[in-house]
């Protein structure tokens, strides 16, 4: 929790966090800290998700119907919710994916040049 | 909405689960169980936000909010009653003045032809040499249908007048000649019995197809009329159908009544081609464009003036199709709608200042709310909901206030023996026009004083020092506005003050005989039973001497005209006067004149300054007599005595027994002119009016009095007048003029007033403070009282003098408008003013009466 590792993290783009959300659950079915702490250590603890902005974000996946709910047990035996992906959600996540690489590609495309003339 | 709620309930259990977990993990990592619960709760950050987000992943939140706002903003209005109603009334007005407007422009202008797909009608207009003109001759219009190739059909149809008799009861209708294919072409199907057909009926037997009006009106809507004969000036017609509801012919401010074929009448006036009686509208064949279907009109007409130079020569012809119709009729619209859309803006400005000044008080509150985390956004749309509630409400009671409006119509028009009357209604458009007028009237009064307050910086806001003057700019504007608001008061409430010292004056006027009396008028036409002029000469007698012995009856007399009105436009007889010179020169003169029965001068309560009154003896074998008007006896024979000269008129001579007072023939505001009156024994004619003077009121003898002249015969056509009727048409001008200014007038006043106060009241907020130290320093509640008053006065004061400049170039424009009264009457201005001065001062006393109740010490407190 130190200022050091605050500044390396970097906040979450607007509407990126479902399709993280989406990719998660690819894996199978999380409770919603699970959910929280995977994309955390997955993106090496880059993305910081404040973890209360999850569960509008799980509302309106559910409510699209992206992804189901069901109930479980956490690993530490506790009763806990578990979010799965549904097939729509699926086919949804390939849709957002490939949206996202066409987005990162272009803005990459418009980046390297400005780094390539920097370099000499 | 259950899978709602589920959702949510399970959704405080998910937190808190995790919540719990990463506690779990904090403890793993080392921290104590308070630290590690503390990190948990900061890392999931603000726990009401996620719910409420969470809330609004489900949608519904919007209605729930805005509930909320309509709620809170019901509470707002209801502290404050009196600005509510205010502002509502306000709306009202502007609202329902542009839905009023809105729907005659509608009505006038803007709507198509009563028919099926009207967009495909033209109506035909021809320029003559004499200038443009939509009246076609019957034979021209038989040559346009049967030449023209790019119509699909054309109907003619001409105006006329009718009795209808119903039992004992006879009144006025209106009937349109119609070509035969007039419904199949406008494609109007009748709601009962059938329409015209398109080939001549056979057996010529006479027709006619009824309004849907008329059958209501006359008919209670018998389902059994068609088929059945009724009575039109004299001849039975049989009912063949009932056209449909709200269809009234083609004419949008007269309806007709009854359709008749043209071709049933023979008169010679269809054969006649110099004789313009018919209107025509055709109907573009599929495929054809307006541009083409001109070319051919053009070639026909040239065709047609060649072909008859003494009618058609130099005329042609060409059309106007419904879109250069719409388009002609956009410009007329535009200006109408502008004029009241400004008004609207007027009101929209005193609403948006009387709101300010409320914000101006609801500052702190504001402030309050933002500092406690209000959204700026949810904040504005708080202060809209009010706005938007407001103007509902305000919509609502607009149009009920049009409603109102158009129902005034009648009241608007001048009398007519039949109805007349644009078709005014709230229908669709209407309600949408409204809805767009409320929705800008939100925008503009709500929007304007709700973002800045939004944008409130909050630290001066906080504090508890209310802030000084504002920027000097918006009172500027706002200043300008009010002023604008009082100067037009002015110039309405004088404009109206002359309109009603004129009529005033005008009902004042001797009119030549006497108004006070119980009069009643029954025009009859002989004529249409079948009477020659002789022949009704000896009815009129009968019916006179009839009428005047019935009890209750004093006098009863007869005249070719009535007094006041303009009946034959007022026809004249070329007159000469042996041993007068005429003016350049002339052989003969001009002059109106009448034919009355017995007793006429008497009945009317017209003086005779000298001489004798006609007698029996002054019959067809007598002497010619005439009775001349004061202003032809002094004109002709000036400073001598008239009495026993002698005239010629229609070639005959006349001598003069007596002198009449003057009388206004047509108009009640004419000059005094030569007119004479002629014995009706000596020049009959087979029409006129049967004038009685009742002892009680006329309206209560009306029935026996048609019951006697119908006992003399009952075929001759009759209609009513009273004498009331016939001064209300006569002061219809002056009375509507005064009353439409004067209701303009006092709209007027009450924008002003409702300006004046948003604006004092706004002063007197922003100024508390100031007044707090005043009168910590010992002004009294006088002082505060002089100090808001003046500065009201002050704006009043220079919206008087504005206001009466302009009055005085209005004012004159309108000097055509006024008698016996001065376009700059010093009185009028005087009461104008005062009036102004007066509003101006109550609008300033409820503002200043809030600020003499200033607390010091509560003003003052956070100093």
């Amino acid at each position: 929790m130190s200022t050091k590792e605050q500044k390396e993290r970097i906040e979450l783009l607007q509407g990126t966090l479902d399709l993280l959300i989406l990719r998660t659950l690819v894996r199978g079915p999380a409770h919603g800290h699970a959910i929280a702490k995977a994309i955390e250590f997955n993106s090496d603890e880059v993305l910081q998700v404040e973890q209360g902005s999850l569960y509008p974000a799980l509302h309106r996946l559910i409510k699209r119907g992206w992804i189901g709910v069901e109930e479980g047990t956490s690993e530490n035996n506790r009763r806990a919710k578990f979010y799965r992906l549904t097939a729509k959600g699926r086919r949804q996540l390939a849709v957002e994916t490939s949206k996202w690489d066409k987005l990162a590609g272009a803005i990459a495309q418009i980046l390297r040049p400005a780094e390539q003339e920097g370099e000499p | 909405m259950r899978r709602r709620k589920r959702m949510m309930e399970d959704l405080d259990q998910d937190i808190r689960e995790h919540i719990g977990m990463e506690t779990q993990d904090n403890i793993e990592r080392g921290m104590s169980p308070e630290e590690a619960r503390y990190a948990a709760v900061r890392k999931f950050g603000n726990v009401t936000r996620v719910k409420e987000d969470t809330r609004e992943a489900w949608s519904f939140v919007w209605l729930e909010q805005l509930l909320q706002d309509f709620g809170f903003a019901l509470r707002m209005l209801a502290r404050n009653p009196g600005f509510a109603v205010v502002v509502i009334l306000m709306l009202a007005l502007g609202i329902g003045a542009n839905s009023a407007v809105f729907t005659f422009a509608e009505a006038a202008l803007l709507r198509s032809w009563p028919a099926k797909s009207p967009e495909s009608l033209a109506k035909i207009v021809a320029t003559t040499p004499q200038g443009g003109t939509e009246w076609f001759s019957y034979p021209d219009y038989r040559d346009l249908s049967e030449q023209c190739q790019s119509l699909e059909g054309i109907v003619a149809w001409s105006r006329h007048q009718m009795t209808l008799r119903v039992g004992a009861e006879s009144q006025f209708v209106l009937d349109d000649w119609v070509s035969p294919n007039y419904f199949t072409v406008l494609s109007v199907h009748a709601q009962l019995g059938r329409t015209l057909s398109e080939t001549p009926d056979p057996t010529r037997e006479l027709i006619v197809v009824i309004s849907d009006a008329l059958w209501h009106r006359v008919f209670n809507a018998d389902p059994n009329l068609v088929g059945k004969p009724i009575l039109l000036t004299g001849k039975s017609y049989t009912v063949i159908g009932i056209a449909p509801p709200r269809f009234r012919g083609l004419q949008r401010e007269v309806p007709t009544d009854l359709w008749l074929p043209v071709s049933m009448e023979s008169a010679s006036e269809l054969q006649d081609r110099a004789y313009h009686d018919f209107e025509l509208l055709g109907r573009l064949r599929p495929g054809v464009t307006a541009t083409e279907a001109k070319a051919e009109f053009e070639t026909i007409g040239r065709r047609l003036a060649e072909a008859y130079p003494s009618t058609n020569k130099a005329t042609t012809f060409t059309l106007v199709s419904e879109s250069e119709r719409l388009r002609d009729a956009l410009f007329p619209t535009f200006m109408l709608m502008t004029a009241v859309g400004l008004v609207l803006l007027i009101c929209c400005a005193n609403v948006a200042g009387l709101v300010l000044a409320r914000t101006e008080m609801r500052h702190r509150e504001i402030a309050v709310r933002l500092a406690l985390g209000a959204g700026r956004g949810r904040l504005v749309r708080l202060l809209l909901t009010e706005s938007a509630l407001l103007a509902s409400v305000g919509a609502g009671l607009g149009l009920l206030l049009a409603s109102w409006l158009l129902r005034l119509q009648p009241a608007l028009l001048p009398p007519a023996p039949f109805e007349i009357g644009l078709d005014l209604r709230l229908d669709s458009s209407v309600l949408a026009f409204t809805l767009v007028a409320a929705a800008l009237t939100v925008i503009l009064f709500g929007l304007v004083p709700a973002l800045p307050a939004a944008n409130l910086n909050l630290i001066p806001a906080l504090k508890p020092v209310q802030s000084g003057p504002g920027p000097a700019r918006r009172f500027g504007m706002r200043n300008v506005l009010v002023l604008g608001e009082i100067a037009l008061s002015v110039v309405l409430l004088t404009a109206s003050g002359l309109l009603v010292r004129s009529l005033v004056y005008s009902r004042g006027l001797n009119a030549g005989f006497d108004t006070r009396k119980s009069l009643v008028f029954f025009d009859l036409s002989p004529g249409l039973a079948g009477y020659n002029a002789e022949a009704s000469l000896r009815f009129f007698q009968q019916a006179a001497e009839k009428v005047g012995g019935l009890t209750g009856v004093r006098r009863a007399s007869f005249a070719r005209r009535v007094l006041l009105s303009d009946s034959e436009g007022g026809a004249k007889q070329r007159v000469s006067i042996p041993g007068v010179e005429l003016p350049q020169g002339q052989p003969n003169v001009p002059i109106k004149f009448n034919a009355v029965g017995l007793d006429y001068f008497a009945t009317l309560g017209t003086r005779l300054i000298e001489g004798r009154d006609f007698r029996a003896a002054d019959g067809p074998s007598g002497a010619r007599v005439v009775v001349i008007s004061e202003t032809m006896a002094r004109r002709f024979w000036p400073g001598k005595n008239a009495l026993g000269q002698q005239i010629v008129a229609d070639g005959k001579d006349f001598q003069i027994i007596g002198v009449a007072e003057d009388a206004k023939i047509i108009h009640i505001h004419e000059a005094p002119e030569p007119y004479m009156y002629f014995p009706f024994a000596q020049s009959p004619i087979n029409w006129g009016t049967l004038i009685v003077e009742t002892r009680g009121d006329p309206r209560t003898m009306v029935a026996a009095i048609r019951r006697e002249i119908g006992n003399v015969d009952q075929n001759v056509p009759v209609g009513v007048r009273t004498l009331n009727y016939l001064l209300q048409q006569a002061f219809w001008e002056d009375q509507t003029a005064a009353g439409f200014v004067g209701a303009l007038g006092m709209m007027g006043m009450f924008m002003a007033a409702t300006g004046l106060y948003g604006l004092i009241s706004f002063l007197v907020n922003r100024r508390r403070h100031e007044i707090g130290i005043r009168m910590a320093l010992g002004a009294e509640r006088r002082d505060v009282l002089r100090l808001v008053l003046s500065e009201g006065l002050r704006l009043a004061g220079i919206g008087i003098v504005v206001g009466c400049c302009i009055s005085l170039g209005v004012t004159r424009l309108m000097s055509g408008l006024l008698y016996g009264v001065r376009p700059r009457d010093p009185i009028t201005f005087a009461t104008s003013s005062a009036v102004v001065i007066l509003i101006a001062l109550v609008a300033s006393y409820i503002p200043a009466r809030r600020a003499m109740r200033v607390d010091p010490m509560v003003a003052l407190r956070y100093e």
